[in-house]
């Protein structure tokens, strides 16, 4: 609550998050920085922020640094990595003649908070093949898994989501 | 027996191609008017993109035909749906939580990618109706992940007459002030390749962004709310 309360008072944070973010992916879009370019997505980003600025922090958005910054790439390097690797692991369970699978769906717990935190968390697992999240409600995330290893909530936190989520925490503090 | 049939029907089918085909000459332009397009599109309209230079200067007036054709179809099914009974209040069901937050995160991501699509027609592939289309699907991102919003009626219907109106004006000012056609090309082409460049394209295109946007939004909308 008193989380909240302090969003709301800082509507000009809001604004200045969001247009930030919106003038990084322009440049990024544009990948250049002619002075007509700029002008452009300074309008537009500033037009789009004006409009949607409103309770875009109440997402969990992190105050961003040079540590955070770092830890996401970390976070999305390591993520490619599980990809990869959880990519060979279902190759070869479809493709083995006896087919080792063992689908279920367990529950794991998430020490993150903020809602786009959980997203993210959500459909990194999603994203390595193998492990789909069903739902999320509160702090346990619902979880397909094509070979279940634990049906223990700890011991399957510890498999799917601890690889993902300490660097998210770091991301997220 | 069934087998030998159809081999050789299907063998007397491809002889039939084969021959039909042979005359046709392998890979050589059948028109010239491709190679005017290719040769002179860039120094006559100042685009980059030689799709954008046709769609929008050489054949500027199809485009404005495809787009009211849009503009029909929208109204269409509008009026069909309205004549459907309302089946009481829509039941709102609350999206999960992943849904939900992607919507709230993403929209105006969407919504700089779409401006950034049809902003750019000129430039790079793409242009106003695929720009269009991007920023209707970030509408309909919203009616599927916060269900209980709904997008402004009014603002829509006239962000499409207002995007509507721009690409007939500036067509006719073209035919007045410019040359003898329709949507010629009147204001200064400017340095080729930069984003302040090749006359009215950009803001026809950006003009045919919001419109296809705001018709394809409206065309979700019918369906969402009406059925």
């Amino acid at each position: 609550m008193k989380e909240k309360a302090h969003v709301k008072n800082s509507d000009l944070k809001n604004f200045i998050y969001l247009f930030f973010i919106l003038f990084v992916i322009w440049l990024v879009l544009t990948t250049s920085f002619h002075w007509q370019e700029i002008i452009v997505g300074i309008f537009i980003s500033f037009i789009l922020a004006l409009y949607l600025h409103k309770n875009y922090l109440e997402l969990g958005l992190p105050k961003i640094t040079v540590k955070k910054i770092i830890y996401f790439i970390m976070y999305i390097i390591v993520l490619f990595i599980e990809v990869v690797k959880a990519n060979f692991d279902v190759a070869y369970r479809v493709l083995h003649p006896k087919l080792p699978i063992k689908p279920g769906i367990v529950i794991i717990k998430t020490k993150l908070k903020q809602d786009i935190a959980k997203t993210i968390l959500a459909n990194s697992i999603t994203l390595t093949p193998g492990t789909f999240t069903l739902d999320i409600e509160e702090d346990e995330l619902l979880i397909h898994w094509i070979y279940v290893r634990s049906e223990e909530e700890i011991e399957a936190t510890k498999i799917i989501g601890e690889k993902f989520e300490k660097y998210l925490r770091v991301v997220f503090a | 027996m069934k087998k030998i049939i159809s081999l050789i029907l299907l063998f007397i089918i491809c002889l039939g191609i084969v021959f039909c085909l042979q005359d046709i000459p392998f890979g050589a332009a059948k028109t010239k008017v491709g190679h005017y397009y290719i040769d002179n599109g860039r120094e006559e309209t100042g685009a980059t993109n030689i799709v954008t230079s046709v769609v929008l200067n050489y054949r500027g007036f199809d485009t404005l035909g495809e787009v009211t054709i849009l503009f029909l179809a929208a109204i269409g099914l509008g009026a069909v749906l309205a004549t459907l009974k309302k089946k009481g209040k829509r039941q709102i069901e609350p999206a999960s939580l992943i849904l939900k937050t992607g919507c709230r995160f993403l929209f105006p991501l969407i919504l700089l990618f779409g401006a950034y699509i049809f902003i750019h027609g000129h430039l790079t592939p793409g242009g106003g109706f695929q720009g269009g289309a991007i920023i209707a699907s970030a509408f309909l991102l919203v009616y599927l992940g916060c269900r209980e919003r709904k997008i402004n009626e009014v603002a829509n219907k006239i962000t499409e007459s207002i995007a509507g109106l721009v690409f007939i004006v500036m067509g006719l000012i073209g035919l007045t002030v410019g040359g003898h056609y329709f949507l010629s090309n009147f204001m200064p082409k400017g340095e080729i390749n930069t984003l302040f460049s090749s006359g009215i394209i950009p803001i026809i295109y950006i003009a045919i962004g919001f419109k296809v946007g705001s018709e394809l939004t409206g065309i979700i909308d019918n369906l969402m709310e009406k059925s």
